[in-house]
């Protein structure tokens, strides 16, 4: 063909056409659905875990913020009676959390000053071994995840928790929960329940409910893997310790005093 | 019409031979059965409304709570699994040992075996949350926790002992069979067109032999592995490589206390004296004895290693038991497991029948309140027993104990009206052949001798 | 027939008794029944097309449920190039407020039951009190 404009224009509009022959099909065709999950390899690339600053949360006597912020937005019934209670954060006095932190003649008295207590999202989890099922599993990032659907009840991750992070649902919880947030289900009864380190949260970018509650600033959390987070600052301080690291269960919630 | 009948007469009397009263607890049937059918059932139905308001309501009406998550239906759980190994014990592990004193308690056994098992399942059945989903254990299995190995050693024991079971009817269903009757069709069709050939008595051997010699070692696996729900765990007290052999041990020794009851009490109600002899209860009372003193001695290593170590977390459980809020339950047990059953199995002038009896009574209960003090005290959390946990069975968990051991009864009670208990071929078997069988043994035992026999 | 007057009779009384399921909803007249979901007022596609997302919702959430809590995903995207988040509350009750005037019209009729509602509540459930 003999090259002149006419040509060119010829030319050109055929490679346009061949181009745009690709992305004209994907732009008006159907595309098979897809459900987007992260791979496990981006999950991993972040290590959850929290730490819990005692002399901050001491600070304030009588205060129940996290707790309170937990239930509320997680729908935990309050049931008002030690046998049945259900509890994602609750506390305990310290001589009770740490037995083997000898105080007989240490100066300050805080034997009896509560310490915030949940479930430790250990790396090693004995709670996820014994279960038959699957229902609870250890996320590639670091928590211990619990699936309502699939929970048959047999309350043995209750036994190989050292720590009694989990609760049972002893009876249909809804008549109980004081407000419904319908952002989360509920649970019925006969399954176990423990926090979740708020991940349909984290899935969002919003901090977990306690850690936003707390006015002192208590609780930091955040991701271990990375030195510059909130975290990290804090496990360079003071004494750090953890529950019973003696178990090999690598817990994920530091104390620091 | 009438020489036939003559002749169906005659056929039955040669069936029948001297052994009528082993047939007679399937054909007369009296008032003591009746009345015990209906206490039975009565108690079945208890734990059945039991049963039906736990499922309605959940959990909370059990006395179970956040601290004291298991209690007595795990402990059912694992004394039914304990009870079911008397079965292999006597007519699996007697038959290997050549014991011919087996031979008429080895289907009692057996039965007792393969329908506890059932009650053993059950019992972990009704203590799920959400029993509606128990079929998620084989869809999602996941073979790292030890309920999973559970749930294949038991399938695997039950399949074995009740093939074992059935195996060792055949030769009585025949023979139920030629006597004709009503029944006639329902045995002709179990009894698998048995013939009582000199061949098929040889394949029967071999088959019962080889499921005799597999069961062993799936009796040691199932107890073990029951043992390792707990013993795989880090709670104090629990975690201990001796669950394993102690359990296994707990197991036979409630296992033959139980099946001492059994016998006893059929010996009793079907007059079966002439068969189930002062001998037998010797005998068995003789290794109740060695598994009580064996008992003892696991039960003292135990806790001679805990006391010794002197860990604070453990120490706060032991002196629970032995001092503290489980004092009263611990002796107990103690003394029905130990200091009642051995003076009175092991002085010859005290081990009669009835007093075998009472020995087995009390190891079986005695045996229940041990799996209760194993699993109980350590859930109290010593080391962190803020809240002071206390755990008060009700009337919903006695009802389904209750509601279990009556149904074992009744399907057993059952099971006698359309079956021999005693395995009548067995006997025969033992009468004709196993004499000679046994001197000829002896006899090959002893040096060779010039002199010719006289 | 030997015995005739007792079987015939019988026979008849047993074949109406088994075919009951067949010929009750014509005699009641109620075989016109169409079940009539009460539909969001403002919004006019679903997730998926119509005819797709009737038959196979149920397979749709139970893949969001495995993504959402066993593999920690969030978004799907729809066969018309739209994301939503997967969620039965935020995204399909958030224009299906009312499980009884919706769901369950096609679910009653159908004898489908779900055990969805025990854990998951819809927005109007709440105002029901």
């Amino acid at each position: 063909m003999e090259f002149d404009r006419r040509g060119f224009l010829k030319i050109a509009g055929l490679t346009v056409l061949g181009l745009a022959a690709k992305p004209g099909w994907e732009l008006f065709s159907k595309v098979e659905p897809q459900e987007l999950v992260p791979s496990p390899e981006t999950l991993a690339k972040k290590r959850w875990a929290m730490s819990v600053d005692l002399k901050k949360c001491w600070s304030v006597k009588g205060c129940r913020d996290c707790i309170d912020a937990c239930h509320r937005i997680h729908n935990v019934p309050d049931l008002g009676t030690l046998k049945e209670e259900i509890k994602w954060v609750w506390t305990a006095p310290y001589e009770n959390v740490f037995p083997e932190h000898e105080l007989e003649y240490s100066e300050e008295d805080y034997r009896h000053q509560p310490v915030p207590l949940l479930c430790n999202h250990c790396d090693d989890p004995p709670c996820v071994r014994y279960c038959p099922t699957r229902a609870t599993w250890k996320r590639e990032d670091g928590i211990v995840m619990m699936d309502f659907h699939r929970c048959i009840g047999c309350r043995y991750c209750m036994a190989g928790c050292p720590y009694g992070s989990r609760s049972f649902n002893w009876r249909d919880p809804r008549p109980f929960i004081k407000k419904v947030n319908l952002e989360f289900p509920t649970r019925t009864k006969g399954v176990v329940e423990k926090c979740n380190f708020c991940e349909e949260r984290l899935s969002r970018d919003l901090l977990p409910a306690c850690v936003e509650a707390c006015k002192e600033k208590a609780l930091a959390f955040g991701d271990l893997k990375d030195p510059e987070s909130k975290v990290r600052k804090t496990l360079q301080s003071r004494n750090v310790f953890q529950r019973q690291p003696e178990l090999g269960t690598k817990p994920k919630v530091y104390y620091v005093l | 019409m009438v020489q036939q009948e003559a002749e169906m007469l005659d056929k039955r009397e040669k069936i029948i031979g001297e052994d009528k009263i082993l047939f007679e607890h399937i054909w007369k049937t009296g008032k003591g059965f009746y009345v015990t059918v209906s206490i039975l059932g009565a108690l079945v139905l208890l734990g059945l409304y039991a049963y039906v308001t736990q499922y309605r309501n959940g959990l909370t009406v059990t006395g179970l709570s956040r601290q004291i998550f298991w209690g007595v239906y795990i402990t059912n759980f694992v004394f039914f699994i304990g009870i079911s190994h008397a079965g292999t014990f006597i007519s699996a592990v007697l038959r290997v040992l050549k014991a011919e004193w087996r031979r008429p308690i080895s289907r009692a056994s057996e039965l007792t075996t393969v329908f506890i098992l059932l009650f053993g399942v059950g019992s972990v059945l009704i203590d799920l949350g959400r029993p509606d989903r128990m079929l998620y254990a084989i869809r999602y299995a996941h073979f790292r926790s030890p309920l999973l190995w559970d749930v294949c050693s038991i399938t695997m024991y039950l399949t074995v002992s009740s093939i074992s079971l059935y195996l060792a009817l055949i030769p009585d269903i025949a023979l139920l069979r030629d006597l004709g009757g009503k029944r006639e069709w329902f045995y002709r069709i179990l009894s698998l067109g048995w013939t009582g050939t000199e061949s098929q008595h040889r394949r029967l051997e071999r088959a019962i032999n080889f499921m005799s010699i597999l069961v062993i070692p799936v009796m040691i696996t199932v107890h073990t592995v029951v043992s390792f729900v707990f013993a795989m765990t880090i709670q104090p007290l629990w975690h201990s490589a001796i669950f394993g052999p102690y359990f296994v041990v707990g197991a036979i020794f409630s296992g033959v206390a139980s099946v001492i009851v059994v016998m006893a009490v059929l010996r009793k109600a079907y007059h079966l004296e002439n068969y189930i002899k002062p001998v037998h209860f010797n005998n068995i009372g003789i290794f109740l004895m060695a598994m009580t003193l064996l008992w003892f001695y696991f039960t003292f290593a135990e806790y001679i290693t805990i006391v010794y170590g002197n860990e604070p977390v453990h120490m706060a459980i032991f002196w629970s038991k032995l001092t503290g809020k489980f004092a009263p339950l611990f002796w107990l047990h103690f003394i029905l497991c130990f200091v009642v059953p051995l003076p009175i199995l092991a002085v010859r002038r005290f081990r009669t029948i009835r007093r075998i009896v009472v020995a087995s009574i009390s190891i079986i209960l005695g045996m229940w309140l041990e799996r209760f003090v194993i699993i109980v005290p350590t859930l109290t959390k010593q080391r962190m027993a803020v809240e002071g946990a206390f755990y008060m069975p009700t009337w919903v968990e006695w009802s389904i104990l209750a509601g279990c051991i009556s149904l074992f009864m009744l399907l057993y009670t059952l099971f006698t009206k359309v079956f021999p208990i005693v395995p009548i071929w067995e006997i025969r078997e033992g009468r004709e052949k196993a004499v000679r069988m046994v001197s000829e043994r002896i006899e090959s035992y002893l040096p060779e001798t010039d002199v010719a026999p006289q | 027939m030997y015995d005739g007057k007792k079987i015939i009779p019988g026979l008849i009384l047993f074949l109406g008794l088994v075919t009951y399921p067949f010929w009750h909803n014509a005699v009641s007249g109620k075989t016109g029944y169409i079940p009539k979901p009460k539909l969001p007022a403002d919004k006019k596609e679903c997730v998926e097309p119509k005819d797709y997302i009737r038959i196979n919702h149920k397979n749709l959430l139970d893949g969001w449920k495995e993504s959402v809590v066993r593999k920690g995903g969030t978004i799907y995207m729809a066969s018309n190039r739209k994301r939503y988040t997967m969620s039965l509350n935020r995204t399909c009750m958030n224009c299906h407020k009312d499980k009884a005037e919706f769901c369950d019209q096609c679910h009653n009729y159908m004898g489908v039951t779900n055990k969805c509602w025990d854990c998951h509540i819809y927005p109007k459930q709440l105002e029901k009190g």
